[in-house]
């Protein structure tokens, strides 16, 4: 009691005193010239510093709308260069068919052999051996099992399980998944696995130990995969160790940091079935 | 009773004399002689902090209407001193002031604290006033010779004023 009477006094003298200045400011405002100009300044400047702090704090509760935004953008912007790179290629190729060409349909965006859709990551895991992500499209958005996770800077997973609206990927920090990658753009091929350990390393295997290779080169996915195309860049070379005297073990660090992921692209290679059908009428 | 009077009849001269020494006795651009802090401090601690706000209101305003100067000015700097009278009294002279019926006098505070919350006062009523006075036109050296030669001054004034507004009982 005694202590909501000390808030009630508390807040009595304050209002008095804020009444009280204001109204002295107010008469030196209306009689000193010079006074009026330094009342209306501060009057600005705290108008200003009220009306920055809020839309600050109205930014950043906008900030999940943006970057939903700026994904779709920068979802849409890789889809123009694909086309163009593609288009490019038909140029170039003359043996290029024009088959396999730019289509647009629904959410997806066809380009080559591969058809590309954006995905929002639901949950993943990061500190296991076997990681796992969950995104937030399923069978009804058209995703596939075994279509792959990509981003601009890497191989994230392979989606193993569909259901109507989610579908769950393995992740790329999982211990038994392996990514077909090269170095450089036409270097020696290997195969590129999570390290276990760190976050952001990986191992790149078989890799013939005859061919020089050079620390800070970059590592791309080769195409060779059924799953992933070819050319993202996937990290660097690290340390390199020769294994068995034959092959070159090294170490990558990957650019994508799992910590920081929230948005993917969905990819699926068109050709899959058949060159699975191929692939099955070959073997005895 | 009699001593509320005689101490509502000093205030008032004292507010005249303050209006006397703004119009007539301008030392210097850096002095600002004011006795207006020290009588605020010595309003009876009975009277309350929202009456001492008041009354700092009202004698301010009354400085600024009737001596030369830009109305709202005194007023301005002189309501943040009644707010901080009490808190300051309180953490200079303690448990003492607890008691009914306090008199803040030189005897019964010593002349030590007093100067201190003279000084406390002062120069929170200096600071509003030289920076509003000021308006931002005048450079920071002016500002603060303003602010140091003005409460040197007035915290010795300030004593003065407090032993005439509280005499000691003999």
């Amino acid at each position: 009691m005694a202590g909501n009477g000390k808030i009630l006094k508390a807040i009595l003298n304050a209002a008095i005193f804020i009444a009280l200045e204001i109204a002295a400011l107010s008469m030196l405002q209306s009689n000193g010239t010079l006074q009026s100009t330094w009342v209306l300044k501060g009057i600005h400047a705290f108008h200003a510093a009220v009306w920055g702090k809020t839309e600050e704090v109205k930014y950043y509760f906008s900030l999940k709308k943006e970057n939903d935004r700026l994904a779709a953008e920068n979802f849409a912007l890789s889809q123009k260069l694909r086309h163009y790179l593609v288009s490019e290629a038909e140029k170039t190729d003359s043996s290029w068919t024009g088959e396999g060409g730019p289509v647009a349909s629904g959410d997806s965006v066809y380009t080559g052999r591969y058809s590309y859709r954006q995905a929002t990551i639901s949950k993943i895991s990061n500190n296991r051996q076997r990681n796992f992500i969950i995104i937030d499209k399923g069978s009804e958005d058209g995703v596939l099992p075994q279509s792959g996770l990509i981003t601009g800077q890497g191989v994230i997973g392979i989606v193993d399980a569909v259901s109507r609206h989610y579908s769950y990927a393995i992740s790329f920090k999982n211990a038994g998944m392996t990514v077909s990658a090269r170095v450089g753009r036409t270097g020696p091929v290997g195969s590129l696995i999570w390290d276990g350990t760190s976050s952001n390393g990986a191992v790149l295997n078989e890799i013939p130990h005859h061919i020089a290779i050079e620390r800070g080169d970059t590592v791309y996915t080769s195409g060779f995969s059924s799953i992933f195309p070819p050319d993202i860049p996937l990290g660097k070379v690290g340390d390199s160790r020769i294994v068995d005297g034959a092959t070159y073990e090294i170490d990558v660090e990957l650019f994508e940091d799992f910590r920081a992921l929230r948005y993917v692209t969905i990819v699926r290679n068109t050709g899959r079935e058949e060159i699975d059908s191929l692939v099955s009428q070959q073997e005895p | 009773m009699k001593t509320s009077q005689n101490f509502t009849i000093i205030y008032i001269l004292l507010a005249v004399a303050q209006m006397v020494i703004c119009n007539y006795f301008r030392i210097s651009p850096y002095i600002y002689v004011t006795i207006l802090p020290a009588m605020v401090l010595c309003i009876p601690l009975k009277a309350g902090t929202p009456a001492a706000m008041l009354a700092a209101f009202g004698t301010g305003i009354s400085v600024d209407l009737l001596a030369e100067g830009v109305l709202g000015l005194n007023t301005l700097a002189l309501v943040p001193v009644a707010l901080i009278r009490f808190p300051v009294l309180k953490m200079l002279m303690g448990t003492e002031m607890q008691e009914k019926n306090y008199r803040l006098t030189m005897r019964s505070a010593g002349i030590w604290k007093m100067l201190m919350a003279a000084v406390i006062c002062n120069a929170l009523f200096l600071a509003v006033y030289v920076i509003a006075d000021g308006a931002g036109a005048r450079p920071f050296w002016f500002n603060a010779i303003r602010f140091g030669a003005s409460l040197v001054c007035d915290s010795i004034l300030a004593l003065l004023v407090i032993h005439v507004l509280n005499p000691e009982e003999r």
